[in-house]
């Protein structure tokens, strides 16, 4: 047993150790002067996009790269990835399917082994998959519910270009980058060191907080209320998954499931 | 059964769903209250996560009826019902799920604790106990591992383990007394809790208790194995002393029998030792008298006057050194030590006097080696003539006629060492250890005469000038008894 037969020293690492600051510095600073030139110059359409988009999840996805112990390298082919795809999703709603290169590049690193600090290693239990799809289309299945009933909304045609487009761009970035830093990463370091409760409190703040911030989102009273409502029953959710499964799929999962579900209201993407 | 009831639970919530949708009743809907009914049941069945999930559920499916009206109609007094509803159904999931918990997690460590007194009731090592209650804890704890560490004395026994590693958290909570949380013992993909509390009996600590679970184990769960380890304790105690009393008990049993057969050996010694005293005393005896009375009856030439008298004096001699060893046995069984007179005496002249006692016929066969220069020893003239005598005596008892007998002397160190040596058939293993008993013959010498008192008398002399007796002996190859006495400084 471990604790009659192996050494043990009181003391654990900083919470946020790892963390790759330079490379969020300098991804601060293309922001910025991203910023300044869009002030004082016209850009194209979508320059903008594309820099938020590899900045802010190339941010949360590298911090997650690095935190499992990956090279900077890494952190930095995710950004490039992301401004690629972002680039070529400005070209057309079919060249939003580069997205799907990130989830590839994540996958490739998975079957290296580098990603085990995050939940990416060794089979995947059948019943937290059921569990997850169950998860995300009740809370998806909810959204377009109560959204339909309260706030007026319509939902989309399913197959249309654009909720594809969408989907792809969860899969490859929205989604992905979330559940790799808040889930496989902040909370996986954080029950490790607390109680789940308040590994699950400190993830689902960090979550819900990285999604009001984000300036898709609708800053009606209603749909902030309504996105704390369901970010924080999806993250809870999902950190019970990791936790119960020892794997970051089954968050994954429900998180494109019930994204999925919001992309058919017609407000994404 | 579970199952059957979470069916039954979803199932009433999508009725009373449906039906509050289909009358068109809204937030104020006397159906409402029929949300309350499977948050209860799940509650009641699952405890706190059950709560929760019917809780959430019911909400999840009543407030868009509620939060429809409020959008369409504001605060009015049916939705203001409806948000209580809400509230209540939240208020009743959660505390009675948590009540529900509570109760049965405080009856599982109940039952617990007999679980752990019955491990530890039975009559066994305290090895095999520990074994035993390891596998209890580890299913009703629902733990991935327990291990237990017990101090016994000096040793150390465990259960999980074959020893406790220097710096491990088990040695740590040894050492300090206290008890140790690890949140995560970073091995596996979920994180493993560890547990360690000290098992106290008077404020001390005499083992540890140490539990790894791959789920949660909360403040009150490491509360409540805190008391367990003090139960487990007192079991272990009590276990520990049970064992001891019956080790002890058993000893005490062994130590009686013991005591028992060898009283009786020393009953039977003591009454062969009569018949055979009592032959012996009367040998002389009888001797004595019939020269005595032949002497006084008849004339005889002085030569046989000189031969009856010298047979006489022998005789009477030999009565004298029997009355001796007897007074000396019973002294040794007081437990007083022979009284001494020691004065420097030579002991080349001591071994050549006994020599010369025992010589027989033409042929000289005792010899007397001794080493150049031997100091005198510190010793009472008279014990060492019997100390020799007795040897002697029976060295040339037990050897072959015409065999030789050797009285040697050499100093060693502070000491002088004298030996016996004689070349008869030797003494039997099994008897070697016993020879110094007294009463004690070896069996197969029964035929020579002899008291068994001699060498119980010889080691007690020795013993109290300060020196120590030892015998060798290999079968038909003959005994070497070697004594050491002090020399003079």
């Amino acid at each position: 047993m471990w604790a009659l037969v192996r050494p043990w020293r009181p003391g654990t690492r900083p919470l946020l150790a790892d963390t790759p600051t330079r490379l969020l510095v300098a991804v601060a600073c293309v922001v910025v002067a991203a910023l300044v030139l869009a002030s004082r110059t016209p850009l194209p359409t979508g320059a903008m996009r594309v820099v938020g988009v590899a900045a802010g999840h190339g941010a949360l996805l590298a911090t997650a790269l690095a935190w499992a112990g990956c090279v900077p390298g890494s952190g930095v082919v995710a950004i490039v990835l992301l401004a690629a795809a972002a680039a070529a999703a400005t070209l057309g709603p079919a060249g939003a399917l580069a997205y799907l290169a990130v989830p590839l590049w994540v996958a490739w690193l998975a079957r290296r082994q580098r990603l085990v600090a995050l939940g990416l290693a060794g089979p995947v239990p059948r019943r937290a998959l059921l569990a997850a799809v169950v998860l995300g289309a009740f809370l998806g299945g909810h959204l377009l519910v109560s959204a339909s009933l309260t706030l007026g909304v319509h939902i989309r045609p399913v197959g249309g270009a654009g909720v594809l487009a969408a989907l792809a761009y969860d899969a490859g970035a929205n989604v992905l980058a979330a559940e790799c830093l808040f889930r496989g990463a902040l909370f996986n370091r954080a029950q490790r060191r607390w109680s789940f409760a308040t590994a699950l409190a400190l993830a689902t703040a960090a979550y819900v907080a990285r999604y009001l911030v984000d300036p898709l989102l609708p800053k009606s009273v209603e749909w902030v209320v309504g996105a704390v409502f369901y970010l924080t029953l999806l993250s809870a959710g999902n950190c019970w998954l990791f936790w119960w499964s020892g794997s970051l799929v089954p968050g994954v999962v429900s998180a494109l499931v019930f994204f999925a579900a919001y992309r058919l209201l017609g407000t994404g993407g | 059964m579970t199952r059957g009831l979470a069916a039954a639970a979803a199932l009433t919530l999508a009725v009373v769903t449906a039906l509050i949708a289909l009358t068109g009743g809204g937030p104020a809907s006397v159906l409402r209250h029929g949300f309350l009914l499977p948050v209860v049941a799940l509650a009641l069945a699952f405890g706190r996560l059950g709560g929760a999930l019917g809780t959430g559920a019911a909400l999840g499916l009543y407030a868009p009826v509620v939060l429809l009206e409020i959008e369409r109609s504001g605060l009015t007094p049916e939705t203001i019902e409806g948000l209580v509803t809400c509230a209540v159904v939240a208020g009743v999931g959660a505390l009675g799920g948590a009540l529900t918990t509570r109760a049965r997690r405080q009856r599982a460590r109940y039952e617990t604790i007999l679980t752990v007194q019955r491990a530890l009731a039975g009559a066994t090592p305290l090895e095999a106990a520990l074994g035993r209650l390891r596998t209890v804890l580890i299913d009703r704890l629902r733990a991935a591992d327990v291990g237990l560490v017990v101090r016994d004395g000096a040793r150390e026994v465990v259960a999980g383990a074959d020893r406790v590693a220097a710096g491990s958290v088990a040695a740590g909570v040894l050492a300090v007394g206290t008890s140790v949380f690890v949140p995560d013992v970073g091995e596996g993909r979920r994180p493993r809790r560890v547990f360690a509390t000290p098992l106290l009996v008077a404020g001390q600590p005499i083992g540890v208790l140490a539990v790894e679970r791959v789920a949660e184990l909360d403040r009150d769960e490491r509360a409540a194995l805190d008391a367990l380890g003090v139960h487990i304790a007192v079991a272990l105690e009590n276990a520990r002393l049970t064992s001891r009393q019956r080790r002890f008990a058993e000893e005490l049993e062994r130590s009686v029998a013991s005591a028992t057969r060898r009283l009786e050996e020393l009953d039977r010694a003591k009454s062969a030792f009569v018949a055979v005293a009592s032959h012996e005393l009367r040998t002389p005896l009888t001797a004595l008298q019939g020269f005595s009375e032949i002497l006084a009856a008849r004339s005889l030439a002085p030569e046989e006057v000189r031969r009856m008298a010298g047979i006489m004096r022998a005789e009477a001699a030999r009565l004298g050194r029997i009355v001796s060893d007897l007074l000396d046995l019973s002294r040794i069984e007081r437990g007083l030590e022979p009284t001494l007179h020691r004065v420097p005496v030579a002991v080349e002249a001591a071994l050549v006097a006994t020599a010369d006692l025992f010589r027989r016929g033409v042929a000289d066969t005792i010899v007397v080696d001794c080493a150049p220069a031997l100091p005198p020893v510190d010793a009472d003239p008279d014990a060492l003539e019997r100390i020799l005598t007795n040897l002697v005596s029976n060295a040339v008892k037990y050897s072959p006629p015409g065999s030789e007998v050797r009285l040697c002397a050499r100093r060693a160190g502070a000491m002088v060492e004298v030996a016996v040596l004689d070349r008869g058939a030797g003494i039997p293993g099994d008897a070697l250890a016993r020879i110094f008993e007294p009463y004690y013959r070896v069996p197969a010498t029964s035929t020579v005469r002899g008291t068994g008192l001699g060498l119980a008398v010889v080691k007690a002399l020795v013993e109290a000038h300060g020196g120590v007796i030892h015998v060798e002996s290999a079968r038909d190859a003959g005994t070497r008894v070697a004594f050491s006495l002090p020399a003079v400084p």
